[in-house]
């Protein structure tokens, strides 16, 4: 019997930023091979730089952002590595993680 | 000679990422450039807003060799007209220069003299800066910038060329790249065998970027500022790759501009080019500058020479040599912001507006716009009215399809994302009509595609100048009027080509139950959500029989920057179809049973309208007469008679601002030759969030935007927060755009309106070739020499809980960083019992007082021209 820990490996790139940069790390993420991302606007909660607010009526870019990518091992480090440079003078943190996925299609 | 490039070697994957993010970066620092089909006011220097307004002045001043303050000349002529005093010379001075209080007078020559008097003086008499000699930009440089943007325009074009460049959908460098061979222009510069040489680069942008930085020996740390260097050379092009990458919607269709391109393409010109430019950036970002100064020995020896002391005992130097030239344009800057502020909070200071007895007959709600500002006192005059200010899409975030198009247009700002799209139906039997409009639409595509051809318009004379040309002299001799009949159409403003008078009636679909396409229309939850936005936000407690949501657009003709005329809370778009899709909404019976459920209570008898203001003629339209209610329509009648009569009134009032002749001022958008069909919104200068108890009666002079809001209608502060993280931030973006047009309209502004040529269907240049122009055309801020827009930074007034705003400007980051920088002054004051209080930079509140006291005597007598700018007196 199959379980969970037989799908293939994969790695999941989280990043939680201001919204004035998704655009940047979203461009970053295809440029470097991911085939698609999933973005959680209006995102908050408390960190390094204290409170911060969700949702705001009208204003997207105001509030931070999650994007979240599934890639293969093999293109994690090159994305990685563009993320630690756009952090380097952005607010932002960024987690990595290996996840399983049962259709590794979508993400190669 | 340039030898030839070793062959590449392929990025590592890490490299790659890292230098798309550094193009990133290099970019940030163009603002974004919106096609002028929906033009969005930015702060030019919206990519510095990271540091505070001083610092990112200086920031601007190296890197785009630009004027960021007007000349000392100027703000002296301020002096001189009393709109700066002494006393708010000496606040400004002070606050830059605390230690200036305590410190002994100056020992000149045994006579003791105030310090104070002498920064004082070398601000009003000390040396200025000669005019710098024509920069040295390096005459190769600069012709590689005309062949890079002639590539530009021809990568975007979308309309106006019949051939377009091979492989636009690889990108612009490749596309170049593979055409590029042919140019002679570049041949001539870079050598004959430019065409071997471009093979021989690599076919990958950044690949291209990662040899040449190589190739110029530039490290990590210094990679940024040599790509933003490169992008630099066509600020405008590059605003345009910002808008690109970063902002375009999703769906747009058209190439795609990218800054990793642009970079690489002025970057392989570098490279081939026999002279290579610096690609150190500024030397000194924060001193140097390609705008002229004067060194403070001369202002010493000046100084000296007026006090009778010796300049080279080290006293006045060591005085003013803490002062620089920079200094004195920032503290002349602060002075006149004190002015205007002191002048503002003097008229505002005092008891209220005392509520009128007479309950409203009618309700309306204009736009913050700072042109609804005198409509709104000449309309309140007249009767039983009462207005509030809300952003001109009235809270309703949604894309708008109107009747016979196939394309939707989002209205409403900028900041927001629309998920939902409104599509106008008609009511009537369509059919004829919008076969009218197809083949009207296509016979007036095709003509203007023929008249922008290279070789179609010989043709076009040909076959149809004998119908053109007698048209174009009755247009010129003889410029249309404006209908002032109201009741005409009652359709949002539309295109001179659209059959007139064959109109079906329309509505918005704005339920998706009624929705034929599932993709169109908005959920029961979704329509009271928003509905309740916009009663709460602007404090809405009791209704009229008739309320009127009153939206704003400007009917201009032959004016590329028609749309900077428009709505910008509805994202350079008319404001009308957002005020009919609310008001649709607040007519909603279900709607309106939700509403109740929140507290809310709209009585039966109450009648939401939609109306456009005509900005350029002050003409309000209303629309959708037929669905009217038979009991309400004989007031929207009178209030249609009383409209009519503002507009009148109000048009005299702007006659008085614009050049020409007063009885014709409601024409001149129709008159295809007029340059400056109205101010827009020069002149802006504040941002009021409160009651219009606290602004109503006193002439503001159009220059305030005016929120409503009632702190106490909105105990939890999340009106204030929507209204400051939103309509004041877009306010701050007109305003900074107002101001750097202002202050220097060759870099930051679009130029002389009378050299404008139309570009790639989405900007205009200056000529017959060159860069995109940024911003707003001079005739938008100037009369000939004399300045229409009074350069401040925007101030907002703000009447709430001091502690509630705080926490606002506290957790949001972006509205901090205006603040706390100094992008936005904030002034502020509980209720109308209460003082007012400025909000310092590091985050404290200290009490405000004028300057002046002398005004508050004169607080009734301050009518006509306390507020005015040049222009007004």
């Amino acid at each position: 019997m199959t379980t969970w820990t037989d799908l293939p490996t994969m790695a999941k790139i989280e990043v939680v930023i201001d919204g004035d940069d998704v655009p940047a790390m979203r461009d970053l993420f295809l440029d470097s091979g991911a085939t698609g991302y999933t973005a959680v606007t209006g995102v908050s909660g408390f960190g390094h730089h204290g409170h911060h607010k969700g949702r705001l009526l009208f204003n997207d870019r105001a509030s931070l952002s999650m994007l979240i990518t599934v890639v293969p091992i093999e293109r994690a480090e090159g994305l990685i590595a563009g993320i630690r440079r756009l952090l380097e003078d952005r607010h932002g943190v960024l987690f990595v993680s290996e996840t399983h996925v049962s259709r590794p299609d979508y993400f190669t | 000679m340039t030898t030839a490039p070793a062959p590449p070697i392929a990025l590592s994957a890490s490299d790659r990422s890292r230098l798309v993010v550094d193009v990133a970066t290099a970019g940030s620092i163009a603002a974004p450039y919106w096609p002028l089909t929906s033009f969005v006011a930015v702060n030019p220097l919206g990519g510095l807003t990271d540091l505070a307004f001083h610092e990112a002045a200086a920031s601007a001043r190296g890197w785009f060799g630009a004027r960021t303050h007007l000349p000392l000349e100027a703000y002296r002529a301020e002096h001189a007209r009393g709109t700066v005093t002494d006393a708010d010379l000496d606040r400004a001075i002070l606050r830059h220069e605390p230690s200036l209080v305590d410190r002994q007078p100056l020992d000149l020559g045994g006579v003791g003299v105030d310090r104070l008097d002498v920064v004082r003086w070398d601000l009003l008499h000390g040396p200025t800066a000669e005019p710098l000699p024509p920069r040295e930009t390096g005459a190769l440089a600069v012709a590689l910038d005309e062949i890079m943007m002639g590539w530009c325009a021809a990568f975007v074009d979308e309309a106006h060329t019949p051939w377009q460049m091979p492989d636009r959908d690889h990108g612009f460098y490749r596309s170049w790249r593979g055409v590029a061979g042919a140019d002679r222009r570049l041949a001539a510069v870079v050598g004959r065998d430019v065409r071997a040489r471009l093979r021989q680069l690599p076919d990958d942008p950044a690949e291209l970027l990662d040899l040449v930085l190589g190739d110029r020996e530039i490290d990590d740390d210094r990679r940024v500022n040599a790509i933003r260097t490169w992008i630099l050379r066509t600020p405008g092009w590059a605003g345009f790759a910002r808008w690109c990458d970063e902002w375009a919607p999703a769906d747009r269709s058209g190439v795609r501009l990218r800054m990793l391109d642009l970079a690489a393409v002025r970057a392989a010109m570098d490279h081939l080019a026999p002279e290579h430019i610096d690609l150190h950036g500024p030397a000194d970002t924060v001193t140097s500058s390609s705008v002229p100064t004067v060194t403070v020995e001369r202002r010493v020896d000046a100084a000296a020479a007026a006090f009778g002391g010796d300049g080279h005992d080290g006293a006045i130097a060591e005085l003013l040599g803490t002062i620089s030239d920079g200094d004195r344009a920032a503290i002349w800057l602060a002075a006149h912001e004190w002015n205007f502020r002191d002048r503002l909070l003097a008229r505002l200071t005092g008891p209220a507006a005392t509520d009128p007895t007479e309950r409203p007959v009618a309700q309306l709600v204009f736009c913050i716009d700072v042109r609804s500002e005198g409509f709104r006192r000449q309309l309140e005059a007249l009767g039983a009215y009462e207005t509030y200010g809300f952003a001109g899409f009235f809270g309703v975030p949604v894309r708008w399809r109107p009747l016979g198009s196939e394309a939707a247009q989002a209205r409403c700002p900028v900041l927001v994302s629309p998920s939902h799209e409104i599509a106008e139906v008609a009511i009537d039997d369509d059919a004829g009509y919008l076969s009218t409009c197809s083949a009207t639409a296509g016979l007036h595509d095709a003509f203007h595609a023929a008249k922008g051809g290279i070789a179609s318009p010989f043709a076009l004379a040909e076959s149809a100048g004998w119908f053109a040309g007698p048209v174009a002299a009755a247009r010129t001799l003889a410029p249309p009027r404006t209908s002032l009949d109201s009741t005409a159409g009652g359709r949002a403003k539309q295109p001179w080509w659209k059959p007139f008078g064959a109109a079906p009636r329309t509505a918005p679909v704005v339920d998706t139950a009624t929705s034929v396409d599932p993709r169109v229309g908005l959920s029961l939850e979704e329509r009271t959500l928003f509905a309740e936005a916009i009663v709460t936000t602007i404090g809405m407690a009791e209704f009229a029989p008739v309320v009127v949501l009153c939206g704003h657009g400007s009917v201009t003709t032959n004016n590329p920057h028609a749309s900077s005329l428009d709505c910008g809370a509805c994202g350079g778009a008319p404001g009308g179809a957002s005020a009919r899709i609310a008001a649709a909404i607040l007519n909603d019976t279900d709607v309106r049973a939700g509403l109740v459920e929140r507290g809310i209570t709209i009585a039966d008898h109450t009648w939401f309208v939609a109306a456009e203001h005509d900005t350029a003629a002050d003409l309000v339209r209303v629309f959708d007469h037929d669905v009217v209610p038979a009991a309400t329509r004989p007031l929207i009648d009178a209030l249609q008679r009383d409209l009519d009569i503002a507009g009148e009134r109000n048009s005299l009032d702007r006659a008085k601002r614009l050049p020409g002749s007063a009885p014709r001022v409601r024409d001149r958008g129709r008159d295809w030759a007029e340059v400056r069909p109205e101010w827009g919104l020069a002149g802006n200068g504040a941002f009021i969030i409160g009651p219009r108890s606290m602004t109503a009666g006193h002439d503001l002079r159009g220059r305030s935007f005016l929120h409503s809001y009632v702190a106490e209608r909105d105990p939890d502060g999340v009106a204030l927060e929507t209204i400051m993280t939103a309509p004041l931030v877009v306010a701050q973006w007109i305003s900074s755009q107002y101001y750097f047009s202002t202050v220097e309209p060759e870099v930051f502004g679009a130029g002389d309106k009378m050299l404008h040529n139309p570009v790639g269907g989405i900007g205009v240049v200056v000529g017959q070739s060159g860069d995109l122009a940024v911003g707003l055309p001079m005739q938008s801020v100037m009369l000939g020499e004399q300045r229409a827009h009074d350069p401040l930074r925007l101030l907002a007034v703000v009447q709430a809980p001091l502690d509630r705003i705080e926490g606002i400007i506290l957790r949001n980051s972006g509205l901090r960083k205006l603040v706390d920088g100094e992008w936005i002054h904030v002034v502020a004051r509980a209720s109308d019992n209460d003082a007012w209080s400025l909000r310092t930079p590091s985050g404290g509140w200290e009490p405000w007082h004028l300057a002046d006291a002398s005004m508050a005597e004169h607080r009734t007598s301050l009518s006509h021209t306390d507020l005015s700018t040049p222009l007004s007196i």
